[in-house]
């Protein structure tokens, strides 16, 4: 009985040594449908993985929620959201899903390059689905994300298609806009913010092609 | 009269003297950079160097030249004794380059008339330019003309094709979209375009039936949150026949499924 003691205890130890990467610096952009090959030859350039290629992906990614009363009044919400992404591989069968919590995003001042959101990941099997249904989660929405992964020392760069789902058949699914997502994110533990700035030095790279930027969702929630 | 000859020959020494200290800086700058900084040195800066020397080199042939500087010429400088020993004061005097008056070095610091090599050389083809015709001399440089001209077109062409493309891309060429951006970002982040609209419950409905039924649960009861949500969307926002369909694929095949 005292193993997962013990590991409660390793693990708080990381904590506070702060050896976990759980902070995600990130970066957003996009390019049109028909620059997207001129975007993934500079990248093909810029980046590590020259000799394999660009890796590709094919994923499905499901956003749950799980909604939890708050009990204490001086909040200002009654509920707060609590929610929690799974992504599996639609082209890989034996690849485990990921579940994925993404924190509140903190834009930071104007001398922030990036935005940073506490992120948290881990592989699972099939059942996670299961389990969260069981838990009371709900599916918030989901979409297909279609493109490709380049690397550049620790950061990852993505540039996919976002497919909404259509029906229930995986082929009828269609495209939500004329771009492909372009994302710059790098996962490391709190307190390194030196790498927001290498990550702004590649984003400058980028351009004019992609203006990589940090994007606020709260300013988006009342424009769209 | 000698007086007057003796000054102005004094005067033109100076001033070549200095001229020639000048450009002998510039070469030793020049020499420092490229072995030191042959990293970092560009374009530009090597050539500003370049022009720096050639510029130094033409007042050096203008201060040469000049009505008022006596003909070097008809001077002489003659050798009175040559020593294999090493003499401090020339050694001095020449920064240390040479340190002996030797019968090995004196003919090449000296010299006022090119190397035998070189001057038959310089005859060979002085002879052959004067041997020339002149009607083939005109085609020649009518020839050479052609291909500079040539050369030139491609060149201007290349260039006007570069600034062309360079100002366009700097004004109409748009590669992305900060609308798709915008799209693209709350749709991934937020679901915004990709759920249904809340219900009366203020509860979102999920978009797709099939795509979320998990292994082992197609077939048996439905879970919560799951199979009602789904009709109940369908009925509310597609034709009946779409019912049909939905169910159908949702149990006969579903992708999660090994």
């Amino acid at each position: 009985m005292s193993l997962p003691g013990n590991a409660m205890d390793s693990l708080s130890a990381a904590l506070k040594c702060n050896i976990i990467p759980n902070q995600e610096y990130l970066l957003q952009g996009s390019v049109l449908d028909q620059y997207v090959e001129v975007l993934l030859h500079r990248l093909r350039g810029l980046c590590d993985n020259v000799d394999s290629g660009p890796e590709s992906f094919h994923d499905h990614e499901i956003c749950f929620s799980l909604r939890i009363p708050n009990t204490a009044a001086s909040t200002p919400m009654p509920m707060s959201i609590f929610s929690l992404r799974v992504r599996r591989a639609l082209d890989v069968s034996d690849t485990p899903y990921q579940l994925r919590y993404i924190g509140q995003q903190e834009l930071g001042d104007k001398n922030r390059p990036t935005v940073v959101r506490s992120s948290i990941d881990m592989a699972c099997s099939s059942t996670i689905l299961e389990f969260l249904t069981e838990l009371g989660c709900r599916i918030e929405f989901e979409y297909i994300a279609r493109g490709y992964m380049f690397r550049k020392g620790r950061m990852k760069i993505t540039v996919s298609k976002i497919f909404k789902m259509g029906g229930n058949k995986p082929e009828s699914v269609e495209p939500i806009s004329q771009s492909y997502l372009v994302e710059l994110s790098v996962l490391a533990p709190s307190g390194q913010d030196a790498i927001g700035e290498d990550m702004r030095i590649f984003a400058e790279q980028l351009r004019p092609l992609v203006q990589l930027e940090k994007i606020d969702y709260k300013r988006l929630g009342n424009i769209m | 009269m000698q007086q007057r000859e003796e000054k102005q020959l004094e005067s033109a020494l100076d001033s070549i003297i200095q001229r020639v200290n000048d450009l002998k800086q510039s070469i030793a700058s020049m020499i420092f950079k490229i072995e030191n900084e042959y990293e970092t040195i560009n374009w530009p800066s090597f050539l500003d160097n370049y022009a720096l020397i050639s510029g130094q080199l033409t007042t050096l042939t203008k201060v040469l030249s000049h009505d008022k500087c006596p003909v070097l010429r008809n001077l002489t400088v003659l050798p009175l004794m040559l020593s294999p020993e090493r003499d401090e004061q020339l050694a001095q005097l020449t920064e240390h380059r040479v340190t002996t008056f030797a019968h090995d070095l004196c003919p090449d610091y000296l010299r006022t008339k090119l190397e035998p090599v070189a001057e038959n050389k310089m005859l060979q083809l002085e002879t052959k330019a004067l041997g020339l015709q002149y009607d083939n001399a005109q085609k020649q440089i009518a020839t050479y003309q052609k291909v500079i001209s040539h050369v030139w077109d491609i060149v201007s062409k290349a260039r006007e094709e570069w600034e062309s493309e360079s100002s366009s891309r700097g004004n109409t060429q748009q590669n992305s979209s900060v609308a798709d951006t915008h799209l693209l970002v709350a749709a991934v982040g937020m679901g915004k375009g990709l759920k249904m609209g809340p219900n009366p419950n203020g509860q979102t409905n999920p978009t797709s039936g099939g795509m979320m039924v998990t292994p082992g649960r197609a077939g048996g009861p439905p879970g919560p949150g799951q199979m009602p949500p789904t009709t109940q969307a369908m009925s509310m926002n597609k034709a009946p026949a779409g019912i049909k369909t939905n169910i159908k694929s949702a149990a006969q095949m579903h992708p999660y499924g090994r």
